[in-house]
C-alpha cells in the first residue's frame, strides 16, 4: 500500500456514497481495496455508510487477507442494522471456516462470534464445532474464546451443542495458548452461570500448573486467576502449589507477579508450619517492592494491594519502610498511598526516621499532600504511645513556621491526640492559642474551640477566647456553632461566674431563636432544659469522661479485609470494596443491539450519550463516582461533643435531604414479575395507594420486587424509595422504575439491591424499614421482613469432605438447633429441590433409628458458611433443625427462613 | 475482560476506539475525559489510574501525551489492564516506528488490525510483536521522524551532541529500509534511574537505583544471544532479615536487591558465569529489570544554602559538583528550588565565564530554575540568587524553601557498576557480523537535597 491512509478521510465534492459505490464495484483489485479502506475511514468518523452493505459484502470473496479483514470489520459494525442483508455473508463465512489457510478459518469464526444477529449465530454452530477440533492451534484458541461469545448471546445453544465439554477438553490441549483461552472462556461462563460448570479438581490443577510454565504471560494471569478459586484440601498440597507458583514472582510482567502473590497468600492460610510461612513472606517482599519501580500507574495498584497485605501480614514489609518514602516526582496519588503505608508500618523502632520524612513533606508545595503529612504525624502519635511526645514536638515545630494551612491541620490532629491521651499534653495549649485568630477553616476552628471548652478550667482566659468567636456566631458554619455551643456550656459548668453566664445566654438565644438548623436548635434546647432543671445532671452529661479513641490506621473491618484479601490483584483490592459493591454487569442482550459499534471517530458528537448513560447505569450503584478512596478511609474521629441530639429515626430527613445515595428518580418503564406479593401498605392506610413488596433472588442477584396499585382519584408519579439501615446493609442499587400511575392502574417493578451499603449496628434483625414517596402523597413508611434465604449464594455447595471438616473445625458453641413441631415433610425429594432452589444445597442423607437425617450447606455473602442438619421422619409431624456456622448470631433468622421454606 | 479500548489525544479527541463486548455505552470516552480533566476528589487534583464512574471502571496510562484507556464492568486485575495498555503502546510503536497522534491517524487500518489480534472479546491474546507479525498484514506508513518526539527510553540517546549513529530507534520493525535490505543490528540499552535524598547536612538518607536492560533487535532469523555481566554480580542481600546488611562500599561487588526477567530469558548458567541467553523477539522489550539499594557513589553532590540578608532579603547559593570521571559529560541538567511564597524578585549571578546556563524565577509557582546544557565530570558550578521578599509578614525562610531537586542525563555512565562484558550473537556464517550497540545511560528519577 502506498500513500497515506489519511487521504481516505478527505471528502470529495461529488456525492461521496455513489462514488464509493462505483469504486467498490471496480474491476481492479487495488481500487476495490482502496475503496473499502475509504468506507472504513468514513465509518470510524461516524458517517453512515450502511447503504453500501451489498457492495462491500461483494468484496468479501477474496484471497487477500488484508481486504478480507476490512470487510469483516465493516460487517461487525453494520450487520445488526441490516440483518436481512447480513445473511448474504453467511455463505462466505461458512466457506471461509473451511479454508485451507488457518488464519482465514480463525478469522471467520472470530468474526461470526462478534455479529450478534440470530441468523448468523445459527450458522455459527457447525463451523465452531469443527474449529474447536482444528489441527491448527491458532484456530482452536480463537474457537475457545468464541464459545464464550456464543454463551453470551445464547447460553442454551452452547449447552445443547455440547460446546462446554469441548471447551473442557481443550484444558488438556498440548498448546498452552489454547489452554489459557479455554480457561478464560470457562471462567467467564462460570461467572455468569449458577450451575457449577468449571470446577477445579486436583487433576485439572496439576494440568494447569504444568501449562503455566509454557504459557504467554497473559495466559499465566488467566490460569493463576482461575486457580485462585481452588481450595487445597490440606497444608501439604497448599505447600506444593505454592512451590510451583513461586517462580512467577520473578516475572517482568507485574500482572503475573500480583496474581502469583494472590495465589500464594491464599494457600498460606492453610499452611501451618511457621517456618514455611516466614520463608514465603521473605520471598514475597522483594518482588512486591520491585513493583514500586514500575510505571506510576502500576505503583498505585501495587500500593493499594500492599496496604491490604500489610494489614494481614505486617511482617512481610516491616523492614522495608524506606521504600515507601515519597519521591519528589511521584504523582500525588502515589504519594498519598505511600503515606498511608508509612503510617501502617511505623513502629517504635523506625518512628524517628518516619517523623523526619513527614516533617519534610509538611513543608512541600502541594497543599493536599502537606495536610495529609501533618495528619499522618498525628496518627502516628495516636498509634504509638511511646512516640507521642516526639510527634507532638514535631507538630509544634510546624506550627511555629506559621504556614496557615499547616497550623490548622496540626490543630485538628492535636485535638485527636488530646482525646487519645487526656490530661497529658495540656502544656502546649498556650502555643495553640497564639494561632487562634488565623484559623479560618471550620474543622480547625471547631477543634480549637473543643480544646478550649474541654480544658476551660486550665486556661485562664478561656472566657475571653470563646467570647471572641461569639460575635460572629450567626455566620459560622454549623460545625463551629455546635462546638461553640458545647464549649460555652462546658465553660459555664466549670466556671459558673458572671461572664460565662452572660455568654451562655447569648449562645442559647442564638442557637434556639436565631437559627434554622434543627441539630443546633435541638442540642441547645436540651442543654437549656438540663441547665434550668438540674445543673448537676448537666455536669454529669456534658462533662462526662469521654472514651479514649484509638488508632484508626488499621481501619478495615476484619471480615471485609478477609474478602478483600481473597480478591488481591483485582479491582476490588484497589477500591477496597467487595466486588458486589461495584460490579454491575447485567446480562441484557436486547439492550446491546444499538450499542456495539465498531470504531468511533473523533468527529462524532455524543449527542446521544445522556440517554445511553442512563441506560447503561440502570442497575449501577447510584453514587455518581465510586472513586477508590471513599469507603476505605474513614475520617479521623469526630469531634467528641456529647451529641445530645437524640437520634430520631431519620428516614424522612434523609428522604427530603440531599442524601442522593439511595434516592433515585423515576422515569423508566416497569418490568413485569410473577407471583402475588405480600401487601405491606394496604390501600386503606396508603390513602388509596397499595404497596406490595418482597425481596427475591434471581440469577444470583437480590431484587426488591414491588407492586404499586393506584386506587386514588389522581395520577401518581415521582416515586422514590429509601431503605433504613439494616442488618444486611441492603440498599437500592439503581433507580426505582415506576411510570406515572393513572388512577385505577398498577405497576410492578424489580429494584436491584446491593448489600453492605448502610449497615446497622446491634444484633441481627430481619427488620427492613422502607420509605416510599411520590410527588402527590405523604411519605409511606412500612416494615418488611428480610428472609435470610434470599442471601444464600449460588456457590454455597460444599463437598462432602469439606463439610465434615468444617463441621469438626467449628466449636460446639457455634451449634444451634430448633424444633419445628408443626412442620411435616411429606416428600423428601420435593423438599430437597425446594431448598436447592433457594441455594440450600443437599449434601447427604442417612438413616438414624426411624428417622432420616439430611445434611445441607449454604453460604452467605462474604463467605459465611451454614452447615445444616435436618432430622425428621418423612410423613410425620415434627422437624428438628441443627445448624453450625461461624455466624451463629444469624441462627434465629436462619430458622425463620427454613421454616418458611419447609412449610411452603 | 476488557470492554473497550481507546486512545485519546491530550485535548480529548478520540483517535482510536474499539469496542470488544458492547456492554459499556459509547459515550464512555467523553465521560472518562471529563472526569479526568476535572478530577477533584479526596483533596487530590490528579485522577488515579483506576476509577469507577456509574459502574464502569476506567483504566488509563499516559504515553507520550496520549491517553490509553480501557473500560470494563467486571472485577478484573487492574495490573493486567495497565500493563497491557503500556504494551499496546509499545507494540504500536514497534510497528509505526513513531507513536503520536499523527502516526496513529495515518495508520488507523493497521492499528485496528493490531488491536483485533491483541485482544479478542476482551481477552489478551498476545502483545509480542514477533508473534503478531504472522497475523498482521497492513504495512505501516512511516511519518517523518525528524520533527517528532519519539517514545521510550531509547529516545534519550537522541539528545545532546553525542548522537548515536543511525535512526534505528525510530524505525519500524516491519518496514523495509529504502535500499530494500534491512540493516542487521541490535541495541542493548542499560538505563538506570537514580533516586536519592540528601539530608540538609549532606548525608545520604535514601538511595536507590532502578535499572532496566532494554533490547531492540533488528536481526533476521532471530539468532540466539548471550549477554555476560560482571563476575561479581549477585542477587539478594544475603540471608537474615537483611535490612541493615550493606556490603562495604568499595569492595566492588554488585549486589542487586531483586530483579526480574523477560520470559524469553534463560538463566541456566547465570549462577555460574553470570550470563543470560535468549532468543530476542522482534521489537523493543525489557530483558531485565533490577533494583539496587547498595551504597553507590552519587554522580552529583548538591550543596544548597540560604541565608537571610536583611529584613526582606535573602541569598541562595547552590553548588553542584560532578563526582564522575572527566571523560564523561552529563547533559540537560536542570536544578529546581521552590522559594518562599512571599518572594517577589530574584536576581541571579552565574560564575564568570559560564556558558550554556540559564536561570529563571517562575513567578507563578515561586520556583527557581537553573539549567545547564552540560557538566563535565569533576567540575563544580555555583549559582547565586538574591531574593527580595514582599513586606508582609513571613516565617522561617529556610523551612519554606526547598528541597532542591535535580534532573539530568549522563550517557555512557552507570552508577551501579553493572556491566555487560560481552554480547554474543550465534553466528550464521563467517561473514555475519551485525552491528551491536551496548549503551549505558543514567538519569535522575527523584534527586533531591533538603535544606
Amino acid at each position: 500500500m502506498s500513500g497515506h491512509d489519511s487521504k481516505y478521510f478527505s471528502t470529495t465534492k461529488k456525492g461521496e456514497i455513489p462514488e464509493l459505490k462505483e469504486e467498490l464495484n471496480s474491476q481492479y483489485k487495488d481500487k476495490r481495496k482502496d475503496a473499502v479502506k475509504k468506507v472504513i475511514a468514513a465509518m470510524t468518523v461516524g458517517k453512515d455508510v450502511s447503504s453500501l452493505f451489498t457492495d462491500v459484502v461483494n468484496c468479501m470473496q477474496t484471497e487477500n487477507l488484508e481486504l478480507k479483514k476490512l470487510v469483516y470489520l465493516y460487517l461487525i459494525n453494520y450487520a445488526k442494522s441490516q440483518p436481512d442483508l447480513a445473511i448474504l455473508a453467511v455463505n462466505t463465512f461458512v466457506k471461509d471456516s473451511q479454508d485451507p489457510n488457518p488464519l482465514i478459518r480463525a478469522l471467520a469464526v472470530r468474526t461470526m462470534g462478534c455479529i450478534r444477529v440470530d441468523k448468523i449465530t445459527e450458522y455459527l454452530c457447525d463451523p465452531l464445532q469443527r474449529c474447536l477440533k482444528d489441527d491448527d492451534p491458532y484456530v482452536r484458541k480463537t474457537a475457545a474464546i468464541c464459545v464464550a461469545k456464543l454463551y453470551d448471546i445464547n447460553a442454551e445453544l452452547v449447552e445443547d451443542r455440547g460446546f462446554l465439554e469441548s471447551l473442557k477438553d481443550l484444558i488438556s490441549d498440548n498448546n498452552p495458548m489454547v489452554v489459557a483461552n479455554a480457561v478464560a472462556a470457562l471462567a467467564e461462563i462460570q461467572e455468569n452461570s449458577a450451575r457449577p460448570i468449571f470446577e477445579i479438581t486436583s487433576h485439572t490443577l496439576s494440568k494447569l500448573l504444568t501449562a503455566l510454565n509454557e504459557c504467554t504471560e497473559w495466559g499465566q494471569v488467566f490460569i493463576l486467576d482461575a486457580l485462585s478459586r481452588y481450595k487445597a484440601p490440606d497444608a501439604r498440597e497448599a505447600e506444593n502449589i505454592v512451590e510451583r507458583v513461586t517462580p512467577r514472582l520473578q516475572h517482568a510482567n507485574c500482572a503475573v507477579v500480583l496474581s502469583a502473590v494472590k495465589m500464594i497468600l491464599q494457600q498460606m492460610e492453610l499452611i501451618t508450619s511457621t517456618d514455611v510461612v516466614r520463608n514465603l513472606c521473605k520471598k514475597m517482599a522483594p518482588p512486591l517492592v520491585t513493583l514500586l519501580s514500575a510505571e506510576p500507574e502500576i505503583q498505585y495498584v501495587a500500593l493499594r494491594n500492599i496496604n491490604l497485605i500489610v494489614q494481614r501480614r505486617p511482617t512481610i514489609l516491616a523492614h522495608e519502610i524506606k521504600v515507601f518514602f515519597c519521591k519528589y516526582n511521584d504523582p500525588i496519588y502515589v504519594k498519598m498511598e505511600k503515606l498511608e503505608i508509612m503510617i501502617k508500618l511505623a513502629s517504635d523502632r523506625n518512628i524517628d526516621q518516619v517523623l523526619l520524612e513527614f516533617k519534610e513533606y509538611a513543608t512541600e508545595v502541594d497543599v493536599d499532600f502537606v495536610r495529609k503529612a501533618v495528619r499522618a504525624i498525628g496518627r502516628c502519635a495516636i498509634k504509638l504511645e511511646r512516640a507521642a511526645e516526639r510527634c507532638i514536638s514535631v507538630l509544634l515545630e510546624l506550627i511555629k513556621i506559621k504556614v496557615n494551612y499547616v497550623v490548622q491541620e496540626a490543630i485538628i490532629v492535636i485535638k485527636d491526640i488530646f482525646r487519645r491521651y487526656p490530661n497529658t499534653y495540656e502544656s502546649i495549649i498556650a502555643t495553640l492559642c497564639e494561632s487562634l485568630d488565623t484559623l479560618d477553616e471550620p474543622e480547625a476552628k471547631a477543634s480549637m474551640i473543643w480544646i478550649i471548652g474541654e480544658y476551660a478550667e486550665r486556661i485562664d482566659n478561656a472566657d475571653e477566647l470563646l467570647e471572641s468567636f461569639l460575635e460572629s456566631f450567626p455566620e459560622e458554619p454549623a460545625q463551629v456553632q455546635l462546638q461553640l455551643l458545647t464549649a460555652t456550656v462546658k465553660l459555664f459548668l466549670k466556671k459558673p461566674t458572671e461572664g460565662p453566664q452572660q455568654m451562655i445566654q447569648v449562645v442559647l438565644n442564638n442557637a434556639t431563636v436565631e437559627t434554622d438548623n434543627p441539630d443546633l436548635r435541638d442540642r441547645a434546647y436540651i442543654y437549656w432544659r438540663l441547665l434550668s432543671t438540674d445543673p448537676e445532671a448537666a455536669k454529669d452529661v456534658v462533662l462526662a469522661e469521654k472514651p479514649v479513641i484509638s488508632d484508626d490506621s488499621n481501619q478495615i473491618d476484619p471480615s471485609l479485609l478477609d474478602e478483600l484479601l481473597a480478591n488481591i490483584a483485582t479491582l476490588s483490592s484497589v477500591y477496597h470494596k467487595p466486588p458486589e459493591a461495584f460490579v454491575t454487569r447485567v446480562k441484557t442482550t436486547a439492550q446491546r443491539t444499538e450499542d456495539d459499534d465498531y470504531p468511533e471517530g473523533s468527529e462524532t458528537g455524543y449527542s446521544e450519550s445522556p440517554s445511553h448513560a442512563a441506560e447503561g447505569s440502570a442497575s449501577s450503584p447510584t453514587s455518581s463516582s465510586n472513586a477508590p478512596y471513599s469507603t476505605a478511609r474513614q475520617p479521623a474521629p469526630a469531634p467528641p461533643a456529647p451529641a445530645p441530639a437524640a437520634p430520631v429515626p431519620d428516614l424522612l430527613g434523609d428522604l427530603i435531604g440531599l442524601d442522593n445515595n439511595a434516592i433515585v428518580p423515576v422515569d423508566q418503564p416497569a418490568s413485569p414479575t410473577g407471583p402475588p406479593l405480600p401487601v405491606l401498605v394496604p390501600a386503606s392506610t396508603g390513602q388509596g395507594l397499595q404497596i406490595s413488596a418482597q425481596l427475591t433472588r434471581q440469577d444470583g442477584q437480590i431484587f426488591y420486587s414491588l407492586l404499586f396499585e393506584n386506587n386514588t382519584q389522581i395520577a401518581l408519579d415521582g416515586f422514590l424509595i429509601q431503605f433504613n439501615k439494616n442488618t444486611f446493609g441492603l440498599a437500592a442499587a439503581g433507580p426505582l422504575t415506576v411510570p406515572q400511575l393513572q388512577p385505577g392502574t398498577s405497576a410492578t417493578t424489580l429494584l436491584p439491591m446491593v448489600m453492605f451499603q448502610n449497615l446497622s449496628q446491634g444484633p441481627p434483625s430481619s427488620l427492613l424499614q422502607v420509605a416510599v414517596k411520590n410527588s402527590q402523597q405523604p411519605v409511606w413508611y412500612f416494615n418488611d421482613k428480610i428472609s435470610l434465604h434470599v442471601f444464600f449464594t449460588e456457590d454455597g455447595r460444599m463437598e462432602r469432605g469439606s463439610f465434615l471438616e468444617t463441621w469438626r473445625s467449628l466449636p460446639d458453641s457455634n451449634e444451634v438447633s430448633k424444633e419445628f413441631p408443626g412442620i411435616v415433610v411429606n416428600n423428601a425429594e420435593a423438599a430437597i429441590d425446594r431448598l436447592g432452589a433457594s441455594n440450600i444445597f443437599f449434601i447427604a442423607k442417612r438413616k438414624h433409628a426411624n428417622q432420616d437425617v439430611f445434611y445441607f450447606s449454604a453460604k452467605l455473602p462474604r463467605g459465611i458458611p451454614f452447615l445444616i442438619e435436618l432430622t425428621t421422619a418423612v410423613g410425620t409431624l415434627g422437624v428438628k433443625c441443627a445448624i453450625k456456622t461461624p455466624g451463629a448470631e444469624m441462627a434465629p433468622l436462619f430458622f425463620e427462613a427454613i421454616e418458611t421454606l419447609l412449610a411452603g | 475482560m476488557i470492554s473497550q479500548l481507546f486512545v485519546l489525544s491530550q485535548r480529548g479527541d478520540n483517535i482510536v476506539f474499539r469496542d470488544y463486548r458492547g456492554e459499556v455505552q459509547k459515550g464512555s470516552a467523553e465521560i472518562f475525559f471529563r472526569k479526568v480533566k476535572f478530577w477533584k476528589e479526596d483533596g487530590q487534583e490528579e485522577a488515579p489510574p483506576v476509577f469507577n464512574v456509574d459502574g464502569v471502571n476506567y483504566f488509563h496510562v499516559k504515553v507520550v501525551g496520549l491517553l490509553f484507556v480501557a473500560t470494563t464492568r467486571v472485577n478484573i486485575a487492574p495490573s493486567l489492564v495497565l500493563e497491557l495498555l503500556q504494551r499496546i503502546a509499545r507494540v504500536i510503536k514497534d510497528y509505526l516506528g513513531i507513536l503520536n497522534e499523527d502516526s496513529l491517524r495515518k495508520n488507523f487500518v493497521l492499528v485496528y488490525e493490531l488491536l483485533d489480534e491483541v485482544i479478542d472479546f476482551g481477552y489478551v491474546q498476545t502483545t509480542s510483536t514477533e508473534m503478531l507479525k504472522s497475523y498482521v498484514f497492513n504495512e505501516p506508513i512511516v511519518v517523518d521522524a525528524a520533527r517528532l518526539q519519539s517514545l521510550g527510553p531509547a529516545a534519550i540517546f537522541m539528545q545532546g551532541p553525542k548522537r548515536m549513529p543511525g535512526t534505528a530507534v525510530t524505525k519500524s520493525v516491519v518496514a523495509t529500509e529504502p535500499g530494500g535490505r534491512r540493516r542487521e543490528e541490535i541495541f542493548v540499552d542499560i538505563i538506570e534511574k537514580i533516586s536519592i535524598t540528601f539530608s540538609s547536612s549532606g548525608y545520604i538518607l535514601t538511595s536507590e537505583i532502578d535499572g532496566t536492560i532494554q533490547m531492540k533487535s533488528y536481526l533476521t532469523g532471530n539468532p540466539e544471544i548471550r549477554l555476560a555481566f560482571n563476575d561479581d554480580l549477585s542477587i539478594g542481600r544475603g540471608g537474615g532479615s537483611g535490612y541493615d546488611y550493606r556490603s562495604s562500599s568499595g569492595s566492588g561487588a554488585v549486589i542487586l536487591d531483586d530483579c526480574n526477567f523477560h520470559q524469553s530469558v534463560r538463566l541456566d548458567s547465570f549462577d555460574m558465569d553470570k550470563t543470560l541467553s535468549l532468543i530476542p523477539p522482534d521489537g523493543e522489550f525489557t530483558v531485565m529489570n533490577y533494583r539496587l539499594t547498595q551504597e553507590f557513589k552519587p554522580p552529583f553532590r548538591i550543596n544548597p544554602l540560604i541565608e537571610e540578608a536583611g529584613a526582606l532579603k535573602a541569598e541562595v547559593i547552590i553548588k553542584v559538583r560532578a563526582d564522575f570521571s572527566s571523560s564523561i559529560t552529563a547533559n540537560t541538567i536542570m536544578v529546581m528550588m521552590p522559594l518562599p511564597k512571599y518572594t517577589t524578585r530574584a536576581s541571579f549571578e552565574l560564575e564568570p565565564g559560564a556558558l550554556g546556563q540559564t536561570t529563571d524565577f517562575k513567578e507563578a509557582n515561586k520556583r527557581l530554575e537553573w539549567g545547564l546544557k552540560k557538566i563535565v565530570g569533576g567540575s563544580e558550578h555555583t549559582l547565586r540568587a538574591k531574593l527580595t521578599f514582599s513586606p508582609e509578614s513571613h516565617g522561617n525562610i529556610t523551612k519554606e524553601s526547598g528541597p532542591v531537586s535535580m534532573t539530568f542525563t549522563i550517557p555512557m555512565y552507570n552508577a551501579s557498576k553493572l556491566q555487560v562484558k560481552y554480547l554474543q550473537i550465534a553466528k550464521k556464517s563467517g561473514t555475519y557480523n551485525p552491528y551491536r550497540w551496548v549503551r549505558y545511560v543514567t538519569q535522575a528519577n527523584s534527586y533531591v537535597a533538603r535544606i
